[in-house]
C-alpha cells in the first residue's frame, strides 16, 4: 500500500532522524542515518549531503535506495523506496535546505565546516507503512487543521491586522502583537528584533514569555539561527531544534581536532530547552526591517500552517514598523518647522560633553532612595548600573546625552529632533530607528533602573525622570 | 590495534544504542531495518544484530539471498556511531533465552530517548519480540559519526 507523501508530511519534520540503506557496484550494503529528509512534491524527496560520503559514493554507483521514516506523534515507520535522479547545488531547493543547515551550523560555531554541499533529489517508488512496526496500533491524531481552528487564526489575522492599524507607536504595536499571536495562536514565547543597518545587528525590541533578559539581546547578521534568517531573508522553521543541533555539536566534536579556531558557540536566545523554532524575516521589499521569532517546548509545534499565518502577519509588523518610523520622521519635519516659526529656542546641535574634568557628577532626584551610580565607559559606549550591565552603543550614548544635559542645565524635556541633530550620537541619516532605540532604552530601564525613566510626552518628545539621586562617572 | 580503536569498537556494544541494518537484494536494491540489539563475545570477530520478527521480512529474504549486512550503532544523545560490515553466517528465530538480553536493550535504548525528549512509552510501544538473530562475520568496521572523518576504515 503506497501512502500519499502529503498524509505523512510530519516524517519529513526531522524530529527523530531517518535512516537510508544504499549498495555499491558489487552489492554491498550502507546503512546510516540522514540529518534532514525535505519533502519536495509527492512524488520526490530530497536528502541534505553535507559530506562526501559512502552514501553519495554508492548513488554514484547504483541509484537504489531505501529509506525508513518515522511519524513523531504516533511512532509509526514507513519506508520509501527511493530511485537517485539528481544532485543540486543551487536553486530554491538547494537554497531552502542550506539555509536549515547554515543556521545550525552557525549556532554551534561549524560555519564553513559544516554546510550543505548538495541536495540530493530521489523519486519516491513506494511509500509504505512498516506493518506490525508497533505492537499497538498507532494513536488516531488528526493533523488535519479543523475548520473551528482556521476560523480562530482567521479571527486571529484580522484582531492582529486591527491592532496594527490602530497603534500609535512601536511600543504598542509590538506589544498588542505579540499579546496577540499568544491569545490567538497560542505563540507563547515570541520576540520581535530589529535591524540596525549601520552596526549589521537585530536587537530585540520587544518579547513575551522569555521573562525580562529578552530585551536589548543581540545578534549579527548572519549569525546563528535569527541571524541567518537575517541575513538570507528567509523564512526558516526547525521543528527538531534539539536534534539537529546534537548533530551540529556531534560534526562540531569530530572536527575539533583540524580546526583549532572554532568559534564560541552562540548561546540560544529564549528558552533554554526550545524545542522547535520559527523565525521569519521582516521585510518590505528586499528591504529587512526585522525578525519575529516563536519558540515552544514542543517539537512539533509549528508546521507548515503557523508558517503560512505567521509570515502573513510578519508582512503586516513590516508595514506598521515602518509606517511608525515613517510618521515619526514626518512629525518631527512638523515640528521642526513650527519651531522655526515660533522662533522657539533651539536645543544646540553639539552640546558639549558631561563633566569630563569632574568625572563624578550628580542628577538630583528623591533624596529619599538611595544614589544609583551610572558609569559610562566611552571605549565600549556601553552603560552600567551599580556595575551591572544597562545598554550599550547608541542608546547608551542617547543616556548619556540627556543625563549629562539635564544635570548642566536642569532640563528634562528633550526631543528626538535634537538627538538626530547630534552627530556624535552616530545615528544614520536615514532610517535611524531612533524610535525604537529609545523604545530599547525605555524597557532597559524599566527592568534595570526604575528609579530612572524615559517616558513619551508627545509624538517626538520625551522627559527624563529620576526618583532617586543618580551619580554619573566617566571612564 | 590500539587502545583508542579498541574503545571506538566497543562503542557499538554499549546499551542504549540505535540499531540500523541494512541488506541488499540479489538485484543490488537495498532495504533497511531497525535493530533492537547487538551481541558479540568474541571481541566483533562476530555480530548477533536482534530484528523484530514483525519488520524484518525483507531483511531476512535479502541476507538468506545474499548473505551481505551492513550494521549501524549510533548513539542518539550524541550521534557517535559506528558501522560494520560483513557475511551472513546464522539467521534463525532467537531462542527465549534471549528475549531477557533483547528487552534490556530496548529498555537501554529507552532511557537514551528519554533523555534526548523521546517519551519512554514511545519507544516501549515498538514491536520487539519475537525476534530474528543473525548472526554475522565482521569483516569491516567503519567510523560513522558526522564529520569529516566519517568513513573511516577503523578495522
Amino acid at each position: 500500500m503506497t501512502v500519499p507523501l502529503s498524509d505523512i508530511w510530519r516524517c519529513f519534520q526531522g524530529v527523530i532522524p531517518s535512516i537510508i540503506a544504499t549498495a555499491d557496484r558489487n552489492g554491498v550494503p550502507n546503512v546510516t542515518y540522514l540529518s534532514q529528509v525535505h519533502l519536495v512534491d509527492d512524488r520526490h524527496v530530497a536528502l541534505s549531503r553535507q559530506f562526501f560520503n559512502k552514501t553519495s559514493r554508492n548513488l554514484d554507483e547504483n541509484p537504489a535506495a531505501a529509506a525508513e521514516v518515522m511519524d513523531p506523534v504516533t511512532f509509526q515507520a514507513y519506508r520509501l523506496r527511493l530511485r537517485f535522479l539528481r544532485s543540486e547545488r543551487s536553486g530554491p531547493l538547494f537554497q531552502t535546505m542550506a539555509m536549515r543547515i547554515d543556521a545550525i551550523a552557525s549556532h554551534t560555531g561549524m560555519t564553513g565546516i559544516f554546510r550543505l554541499i548538495a541536495a540530493d533529489v530521489f523519486e519516491v517508488l513506494a511509500a509504505e507503512p512498516v506493518e506490525g512496526f508497533l505492537a499497538e496500533p498507532p494513536a488516531d491524531v488528526s493533523a488535519a487543521v479543523s475548520l473551528d481552528g482556521a476560523r480562530t487564526e482567521l479571527r486571529g489575522l484580522s484582531w492582529v491586522s486591527q491592532r496594527i492599524n490602530r497603534a500609535t507607536d512601536l511600543d504598542s504595536l509590538l506589544s498588542s502583537v505579540l499579546q496577540a499571536l499568544e491569545e490567538y495562536f497560542g505563540f507563547s514565547h515570541s520576540a520581535v528584533l530589529l535591524y540596525d543597518e549601520a552596526r549589521q545587528r537585530l536587537t530585540t525590541i520587544a518579547s513575551r514569555g522569555f521573562g525580562p533578559t529578552g530585551i536589548g539581546a543581540e545578534v549579527a547578521v548572519g549569525d546563528g539561527l535569527i541571524g541567518t534568517v537575517a541575513r538570507e531573508r528567509r523564512v526558516l522553521r526547525l521543528p527538531s531544534l534539539e536534534a539537529d543541533l546534537r548533530y551540529g555539536r556531534a560534526v562540531r566534536r569530530e572536527s575539533a581536532g583540524g580546526h583549532g579556531l572554532l568559534q564560541a558557540e552562540i548561546p540560544l536566545p529564549g528558552l533554554p530547552d526550545a524545542q522547535s523554532v520559527l523565525a521569519i524575516p521582516l521585510t518590505i521589499g528586499a528591504q529587512l526591517v526585522g525578525v519575529i521569532t516563536a519558540e515552544d517546548r514542543d517539537p512539533m509545534r509549528f508546521s507548515e500552517w503557523d508558517e503560512t499565518y505567521l509570515t502573513v502577519i510578519a508582512n503586516q509588523i513590516a508595514l506598521g514598523i515602518d509606517r511608525m518610523i515613517a510618521r515619526d520622521e514626518a512629525a518631527e519635519g512638523a515640528v521642526s518647522e513650527a519651531e522655526s516659526e515660533s522662533a522657539a529656542p533651539e536645543p544646540g546641535p553639539e552640546p558639549p560633553p558631561p563633566a569630563r574634568s569632574d568625572p563624578r557628577a550628580r542628577v538630583e532626584g528623591r533624596a529619599s532612595r538611595p544614589p544609583r551610580r551610572l558609569t559610562f565607559y566611552k571605549g565600549d559606549e556601553a552603560i552600567f548600573i551599580d556595575d551591572e550591565y544597562l545598554i550599550r552603543n547608541v542608546p547608551a550614548k542617547i543616556l548619556w546625552k540627556v543625563l549629562g544635559e539635564s544635570q548642566r542645565t536642569g532640563r528634562t524635556e528633550f526631543s528626538n529632533r535634537e538627538l538626530r541633530l547630534d552627530a556624535s550620537l552616530g545615528l544614520p541619516a536615514v532610517k535611524d530607528n531612533l524610535e525604537s532605540r529609545l523604545i530599547l532604552l525605555r524597557h532597559r530601564l524599566e527592568e534595570k533602573c526604575p528609579d530612572l525613566q524615559i517616558v513619551p510626552t508627545g509624538r517626538g518628545r520625551f522627559a527624563l525622570r529620576s526618583d532617586a539621586p543618580l551619580e554619573l562617572v566617566e571612564r | 590495534m590500539d587502545r583508542m580503536t579498541d574503545a571506538r569498537l566497543q562503542h557499538c556494544l554499549t546499551p542504549g544504542l540505535s540499531i540500523l541494518v541494512g541488506t541488499v537484494d540479489a538485484q543490488g536494491t537495498p532495504a533497511c531495518c531497525r535493530g533492537i540489539a547487538v551481541a558479540s563475545d568474541d571481541n566483533l570477530q562476530t555480530l548477533t544484530v536482534y530484528v523484530p520478527v514483525a519488520t524484518s521480512h525483507e531483511t531476512i529474504r535479502n541476507v538468506a539471498l545474499t548473505r551481505r549486512i551492513a550494521v549501524a550503532a549510533s548513539n542518539p544523545a550524541d550521534n557517535c556511531s559506528t558501522q560494520l560490515k560483513g557475511t551472513t553466517t546464522d539467521a534463525r528465530l532467537a531462542r527465549e533465552d534471549e528475549a531477557a538480553r533483547v528487552r534490556r536493550a530496548l529498555d537501554a535504548f529507552a532511557d537514551v530517548l528519554d533523555r534526548v525528549g523521546v517519551a519512554r512509552r514511545l519507544t516501549r510501544s515498538v514491536s520487539h519480540w519475537p525476534a530474528f538473530a543473525i548472526t554475522m562475520r565482521v569483516e569491516e568496521v567503519f567510523e560513522q559519526t558526522p564529520g569529516p572523518q566519517a568513513g573511516c576504515r577503523l578495522r
